[in-house]
């Protein structure tokens, strides 16, 4: 998922998603829902980045222990 | 009685309070002020979804009968609010303004609503806001689109649309609004007014319909930052019933407000929530940090690290969560949605789980981060709310507009959304207008539960400026 496809494989990672959500799309509603899935496609392939010491469970977001950081 | 005269609705919501108090108004006088610009205007506003005028005149009315019996009151006693349609009222309907959510009347209310009760305020109306609060703009196909005061043909911001449009039109001294990605502070920027989203946790979310867990904030939108100050005080702090708010003490945030900025660092950032920003929001950016250090403040040009990865991280999180939520109704109403919400939330299913962990999973180091190198050398961040001016509600309009309209209307949040992510308080009061007669917004964000911090240095703003005291003269519809 990290590098953007074509159209046409895009069309069908669109299908097998929309199949495997439940969800029966609108004929009407395709379009808008493909250009949407294609945007959020190319922001999800923008995700993966290294993981450092960081990322370990000690990292994970505590609003309050930064607090007490500071 | 109305020893003030002239538009009581006119006053600030502090003012509004202590003249209830000193006797100088009734409460009965403030809602009838309000209520005579809600009959005026509301046919070109559009920003309630409901009004309850009898419950309203009947609380009213009760509030003058406990003055007059003497006793304590609250420090809200006798204000008529009305609150974003998302805030459960017991007995009351509340659409979310939505189509599915149309005839909802739960039986239970938010907690923010008791504690604004307990204060002594009620509620009278309920506002509009984009469907389910999934849009900036204030778009909303099943209610219809709330339109800008200053200009009907603009967008009023979103999601929190009729809370903006409401307080600048003397609707309401107060509305609460909810924010997500800038649903707050967009519609504040938008509409000339206050508007604050506290630290993530800081407000309890009881009884109000979510739509990211990670993300979601309560918080008030009004005419001045001392009047957020008040109603702060009242509404946040822990709730046994949202176990997800913070045990932290809740400090007089209206005590602590007193004008002085001497020593206070302001962080200016010289990359991104600078970045294509329009001429006309950059010259009173620039504007306001000169107001800003004219009360002591020292400016500090700040390069801000990973910000690029907090917008896709925060837009990650925020879809999957609202996918999640509204995944049934996808599933068995998909044409109960607008076609732009549907387009939206649709994509946060085929995000895989993994992904969506790595974007929670960075939240903690990225919040670390950011705290050292942002808050370890300044107090607070000034930035514009937003960086383009105002766009019509046409060339906004996702559902009938031309390709690359989805990409103006997203960008409406671009620079609110990060304070989401990293769960930061921020603030969003007016300073200027652009060449449309639109206004501006500045941004002001701060550490943690700095709340206090936040609204200091915004009071101290409008102790020498006059832009939050504008009043628009609304056209007939």
């Amino acid at each position: 998922m990290t590098e953007m496809p074509d159209d046409a494989a895009l069309t069908v990672e669109f299908d097998v998603f929309a199949k495997r959500a439940g969800l029966d799309i609108p004929a009407d509603r395709r379009p808008a829902l493909f250009a949407g899935f294609k945007d959020l496609r190319r922001m999800v392939a923008l995700m993966r980045q290294p993981r450092t010491a960081a990322d370990e469970p000690a990292g994970t977001f505590s609003i309050l222990s930064v607090t007490r950081g500071l | 009685m109305t020893a003030i005269g002239l538009d009581v609705a006119n006053l600030s919501l502090v003012d509004a309070a202590d003249a209830v108090r000193q006797g100088e108004v009734s409460a009965v006088a403030l809602l009838e002020a309000c209520l005579a610009n809600l009959d005026a205007h509301e046919d070109a506003v559009n920003a309630t979804i409901w009004v309850d005028k009898e419950g309203a005149f009947a609380a009213a009315r009760a509030a003058d009968t406990k003055r007059a019996a003497g006793g304590p009151i609250g420090p809200l006693h006798g204000l008529p609010l009305a609150h974003k349609d998302m805030y459960y009222q017991a007995g009351r309907l509340s659409t979310c303004g939505s189509a599915i959510r149309r005839d909802f009347v739960p039986d239970y209310s938010a907690t923010v609503i008791e504690r604004l009760a307990a204060a002594g305020a009620y509620a009278f109306a309920g506002l509009n806001m984009a469907e389910f609060a999934q849009n900036g703009t204030g778009h909303n196909r099943h209610h219809g689109d709330c339109r800008n005061p200053w200009n009907l043909s603009y967008i009023t911001g979103g999601s929190s649309s009729g809370s903006g449009a409401a307080v600048a039109s003397r609707f309401t001294f107060a509305a609460l609004g909810s924010d997500t990605g800038g649903s707050i502070r967009l519609p504040a920027a938008a509409n000339g007014v206050s508007g604050i989203k506290p630290t993530q946790t800081r407000v309890s979310r009881y009884g109000v319909m979510p739509l990211s867990f990670s993300a979601d904030n309560v918080g008030p939108l009004a005419r001045t930052a001392r009047d957020c100050a008040r109603i702060m005080s009242v509404i946040a702090g822990h709730d046994p019933r949202d176990p997800t708010s913070a045990e932290m003490p809740v400090p007089d945030y209206e005590a602590g407000l007193n004008g002085d900025l001497r020593g206070v660092r302001v962080g200016v950032p010289k990359t991104y929530f600078l970045d294509d920003v329009d001429a006309p929001v950059r010259a009173a950016f620039e504007a306001s940090l000169a107001v800003l250090a004219g009360r002591g403040a020292t400016l500090v040009p700040l390069t801000l690290p990973l910000m690029d990865a907090v917008a896709t991280y925060a837009s990650v999180v925020s879809r999957v969560e609202g996918a999640t939520i509204h995944a049934e109704w996808m599933r068995q109403r998909p044409h109960d949605f607008a076609t732009h919400i549907n387009s939206r939330m649709f994509p946060g299913l085929a995000i895989p789980g993994t992904y969506y962990v790595e974007a929670l999973s960075r939240r903690g180091p990225i919040l670390k981060a950011f705290a050292t190198e942002v808050f370890g050398q300044v107090d607070l961040l000034a930035t514009p709310t937003i960086r383009i001016c105002l766009p019509t509600i046409a060339a906004t309009d996702v559902d009938d507009g031309p390709p690359g309209t989805e990409q103006l209307a997203l960008g409406i949040s671009i620079n609110t959304r990060p304070f989401n992510y990293l769960g930061l308080p921020a603030i969003s009061i007016p300073c200027g207008f652009d060449p449309n007669g639109l206004p501006i917004g500045l941004q002001i964000s701060g550490r943690p539960f700095a709340e206090d911090a936040v609204l200091q240095a915004a009071d101290a703003y409008q102790r020498d400026t006059d832009w939050h005291t504008r009043r628009p003269a609304i056209p007939a519809a």
